[in-house]
């Protein structure tokens, strides 16, 4: 079929979301706002500040504007009301006839569906047991992360303690960063959250794109994810670290692999990650040496062998329907530590239908984890860390009372250096620095600000954890992990609640 | 006026009739376990000697604040010398369908040396009916096998046994199943549980027990204390706020809760630390209220080392939330453990008699003095087991710096 060029063209350009608007009767024209908008979405033109479209709501001339003049507003809805048809999928359905690609979007799924962290409520203790106050009293959050031995061995009535065996790493909170690679964020970034892990005492992903040599200082620190791609896999990536933790495969994309464009492979990405300048860095969509469980074992062996048992060796994985037989076969073939990811998990970028449509709730896919590896007897020998859309310290509770030993953040983390949640991380336009390669963009986050906002925040949160320990009657956090029957439900759907094997609000102790 | 016409007279504070719901051995419907505050008297003869049933019943009974009428419960070690090496199974029949159903199930599986009807009373203010009580002195075979499995030790052999009759078998229950011990429970007060079972016509080198407060009825017969598996006897007074933690461990190695409570897993906990693990006792009790970390730091090296791993190993057999118990065991020997938690939340008074004979543990110093008035007491501390063995004396008193006499 030969192409007809239309008589007339007609570009099916999309109506704004967001409108930056400017008050003029405060406005300086100083042209702040215009410099720093990395989406070019204001410009100035005849002696005044407009909009110029393209606005994401990343919030950041609102924020340097020193007459705070500035206001981003929704567009009211610009197509016509329909139950079914949603503005957002008549949206995608235009970007995608015009572009005829895969639609790619960035942070977690951003589809309303309720949160089932928001369906469930806390205990507390009355009469019958003490509540604790915890700056009277010591309540503890110490955690450890890796293999536990299950149980301690006597001989001639004295106990035997192989602490060699068993490498685990000592945490002041049951927190950790998520892996984000230098490549999605900007070394600025990164080296703010690997200041925040050491000063906090706990750890943080590294992210599948190498170690830059800058932070080898902050190697304790610092779990070494090895991905599919095997970007800057070399001794110092593996040795000094305080873990080593294999990627199967991430919550905002089950079943997927990674892709850096080239553009953004800057010297000092191919450097850190071993690759040529300006190639694309794709991580293949699974390892091209784990086809099956004992291919699994087989690296976990590997990467054991490699590090001389040092180190404890986890394994993470998207939340799929089956997590729970997964996670079980994890530990059977030698994880030390397990991380499930749940589907609201953050991306720098990530086709929009897997984002949204694919993987499992992560407060599920705990509680699904922890009962199956509860069955099987192997529950007290593995950390589990979980994560995907952590918002908050009662988030993170919840998390630990269904099941999870550490709850793993990231969009937190960023979102406490500057990030707005915009989703527009794909773009590398990031206006505060995170997620770019730009260097006029990444010089504008100071990683000692930054690391210091993201200590001040985890910090807080501990301390509501302590709080909530203390009101429960516990006095130590690994009195809370798994403890589901200080959790009730609250929510539409109780067969979610029986699934999680949380009981409804009303039932009582059990 | 308060109502005290009730056709057995009990009342509560309020006035309000106490009626036991007569569940005996099946368990009541919809049961969830229930808080509640506890008294808990225990003493042990430390050369060994005997002591009268009526001696633990005033030490129990003293102590009316702490109990409601709604479970009592005793348990005695050192109780049948002529048959101490024989396992003594201890049952509450609902009626005789039940008896039949598990002596069927034991036929072929345990040699019953004998059996016998345990003693109740005619008459007794406790609202009938009451169950059946039955004991069987048997011996394990040596050719035993449970579900194809051959290899099973004595005791796991009879670890299962017992948990299958009270996991599968209506109107049946087993209250204990250890050696050269009993327990004696109910739905009643102390005193109306120790006049049932005639508690004076017994006398053991120790006793344990326990009368309840519970928040809520009804009250079930099986789910008083002392909770018992093999030789193992546990009174608790607390709350225990980490059971689903606690629950998830003995599960994990295979016990099935049947009762519900904190107490049952506390009692599983203790066998599977002490027996199975092979834990020395005070280790077992460190692992169940252990040090925080800041307290662990500051041990020498060696025992540091040990609390550590310990805490680490053992996370899920930690008792966080307010607890006192008393916990005795027949084998090897007749011992007492008194253990509160690392905060102390609940009382735990301990009393040695002036002669040094009998060391006394109660929630009250009053359970001591009226049996013992020259008895000296102190106070075991927070997440320090007292440790008296019967011919090897006071172990250790719960005063001692953490991880003392432990070999490392």
């Amino acid at each position: 079929m030969s192409e007809t060029p239309p008589t007339k063209r007609l570009d099916h350009r999309l109506p704004e979301r967001f409108v930056p608007t400017i008050n003029y009767d405060l406005c300086r024209v100083c042209r702040r706002c215009v410099n720093d908008c990395s989406y070019q979405a204001l410009e100035f033109r005849e002696s005044r500040v407009v909009p110029s479209g393209g606005c994401v709501a990343c919030g950041r001339c609102i924020a340097i504007c020193p007459a705070s003049c500035i206001e981003i507003r929704p567009v009211p809805p610009q197509f016509a009301p329909h139950g079914n048809w949603s503005e957002r999928s008549r949206r995608s359905i235009l970007a995608q006839a015009s572009s005829g690609g895969v639609l790619l979007s960035s942070c977690g799924a951003d589809d309303p569906n309720p949160a089932i962290f928001d369906d469930l409520l806390l205990d507390a203790a009355q009469v019958t047991n003490p509540s604790i106050d915890p700056l009277r009293e010591p309540v503890e959050t110490v955690t450890y992360l890796g293999r536990r031995p299950g149980r301690l061995e006597v001989y001639d009535g004295k106990v035997i303690v192989r602490e060699d065996d068993t490498p685990l790493i000592r945490m002041d909170m049951p927190l950790m960063f998520g892996h984000i690679s230098l490549g999605s964020i900007s070394y600025n970034a990164q080296k703010a959250l690997f200041m925040a892990a050491k000063e906090l005492n706990i750890v943080a992903g590294s992210g599948e794109g190498g170690l830059h040599p800058d932070f080898y200082q902050y190697a304790d620190r610092i779990c070494s994810e090895v991905a599919s791609g095997r970007f800057g896999i070399k001794p110092e990536y593996l040795k000094g670290v305080a873990a080593v933790e294999i990627k199967i495969g991430q919550g905002a994309k089950p079943g997927h692999g990674g892709h850096l464009p080239g553009e953004k492979v800057t010297t000092m990405i191919s450097e850190t990650r071993m690759i040529p300048l300006g190639t694309d860095a794709l991580s293949p969509y699974p390892h091209h040496d784990i086809y099956s469980i004992e291919d699994l074992a087989q690296l976990i062996s590997v990467l054991k062998e490699s590090t001389e048992y040092r180190l404890p060796v986890g394994v993470k994985i998207a939340a799929v329907h089956n997590v729970g037989a997964i996670a079980s076969g994890l530990v059977r073939a030698g994880a030390d530590f397990l991380t499930v990811d749940g589907f609201k998990g953050g991306t720098g970028a990530a086709p929009r239908v897997i984002r949204d449509h694919a993987g499992l709730p992560v407060e599920v896919a705990i509680a699904a984890v922890d009962r199956r590896l509860t069955q099987e007897g192997l529950r007290n020998r593995v950390t589990v860390c979980a994560g995907g859309g952590i918002r908050s310290s009662a988030d993170m509770i919840k998390a630990l009372a269904l099941g999870a030993d550490v709850v793993m953040v990231s969009t937190s983390a960023m979102v406490a250096m500057g990030c707005r949640v915009c989703q527009q991380c794909h773009r590398g336009l990031c206006s505060w620095g995170i997620a770019t390669q730009r260097d006029d963009l990444t010089a504008r986050l100071d990683p000692n600000l930054a690391a210091a906002r993201i200590v001040r925040l985890f910090r807080a949160w501990n301390e509501e954890l302590k709080e909530v320990l203390g009101a429960m009657g516990i006095d130590a956090v690994e009195s809370l992990v798994g403890n589901r029957d200080r959790l009730r439900y609250r929510g539409p759907n109780p067969k979610i609640a029986e699934v999680m094997n949380v009981k409804h609000i009303g039932e009582g102790w059990g | 006026m308060n109502d005290r016409t009730d056709r057995e007279g009990r009342a509560d504070r309020l006035g309000r009739p106490v009626r036991a719901e007569n569940y005996t051995a099946s368990r009541p419907p919809g049961w969830q376990g229930q808080p509640g505050g506890c008294g808990i008297a225990s003493c042990i003869s430390l050369k060994g000697g005997r002591i009268g049933g009526d001696r633990i019943s005033r030490m129990l009974t003293i102590m009316e604040e702490r109990e409601n009428g709604l479970g009592a419960g005793y348990a005695c070690y050192g109780l049948f010398p002529e048959r101490r090496d024989q396992y003594c199974l201890q049952f509450f029949f609902d009626d005789e369908e039940g008896k039949r159903d598990v002596e069927n199930f034991l036929d072929g599986r345990l040699d019953i040396a004998h059996d016998e009807k345990v003693f109740i009373q005619e008459s007794s203010t406790i609202a009938p009916p009451y169950p059946l009580v039955w004991r069987y002195f048997a011996d394990v075979p040596e050719n035993r096998e449970w579900r194809g499995e051959r290899g099973l030790g004595e005791e796991d052999y009879l670890v299962e046994l017992v948990q299958h009759i009270n996991e599968k078998i209506p109107k049946a229950f087993c209250v204990s199943s250890g050696k050269d011990m009993a327990v004696f429970k109910g739905n009643g007060y102390s005193y109306e549980i120790a006049d049932l079972y005639d508690l004076g016509r017994y006398s053991g080198t120790m006793w344990l027990s326990h009368s309840r407060f519970p928040t809520n009825s009804p009250a079930w017969w099986a789910g008083a204390h002392p909770l018992s598996l093999l030789d193992w006897g546990v009174c608790h007074n607390g709350e225990i706020t980490s059971y689903g933690v606690n629950r998830k461990l003995v599960e994990m190695n295979g016990y099935r809760c049947t009762v519900l409570t904190d107490t049952e897993v506390v009692t599983y906990l203790w066998d599977l630390l002490v027996r199975r693990n092979q834990l020395p006792v005070e280790v077992a009790a460190f692992a169940m209220a252990p040090s925080t970390f800041q307290e662990i730091s500051l041990l020498p090296a060696a025992e540091r080392r040990l609390a550590e791993w310990l805490r680490i190993t053992y996370k899920e057999a930690f008792l966080n939330g307010p607890f006192s118990i008393i916990v005795g065991r027949s084998r090897p020997d007749i011992s007492l453990i008194a253990l509160a938690d690392r905060k102390k939340l609940r009382p735990m008074i301990a009393g040695l008699s002036p002669d040094e004979d009998v060391v006394y543990c109660a929630s009250e110093e009053s359970a001591i003095r009226i049996v013992e008035p020259d008895a000296r007491t102190w106070a075991p501390g927070a997440g320090n087991p007292l440790i008296a063995v019967a011919g090897k004396g006071l172990v250790r008193r719960g005063t001692e710096p953490s991880f003392q006499g432990v070999s490392v």
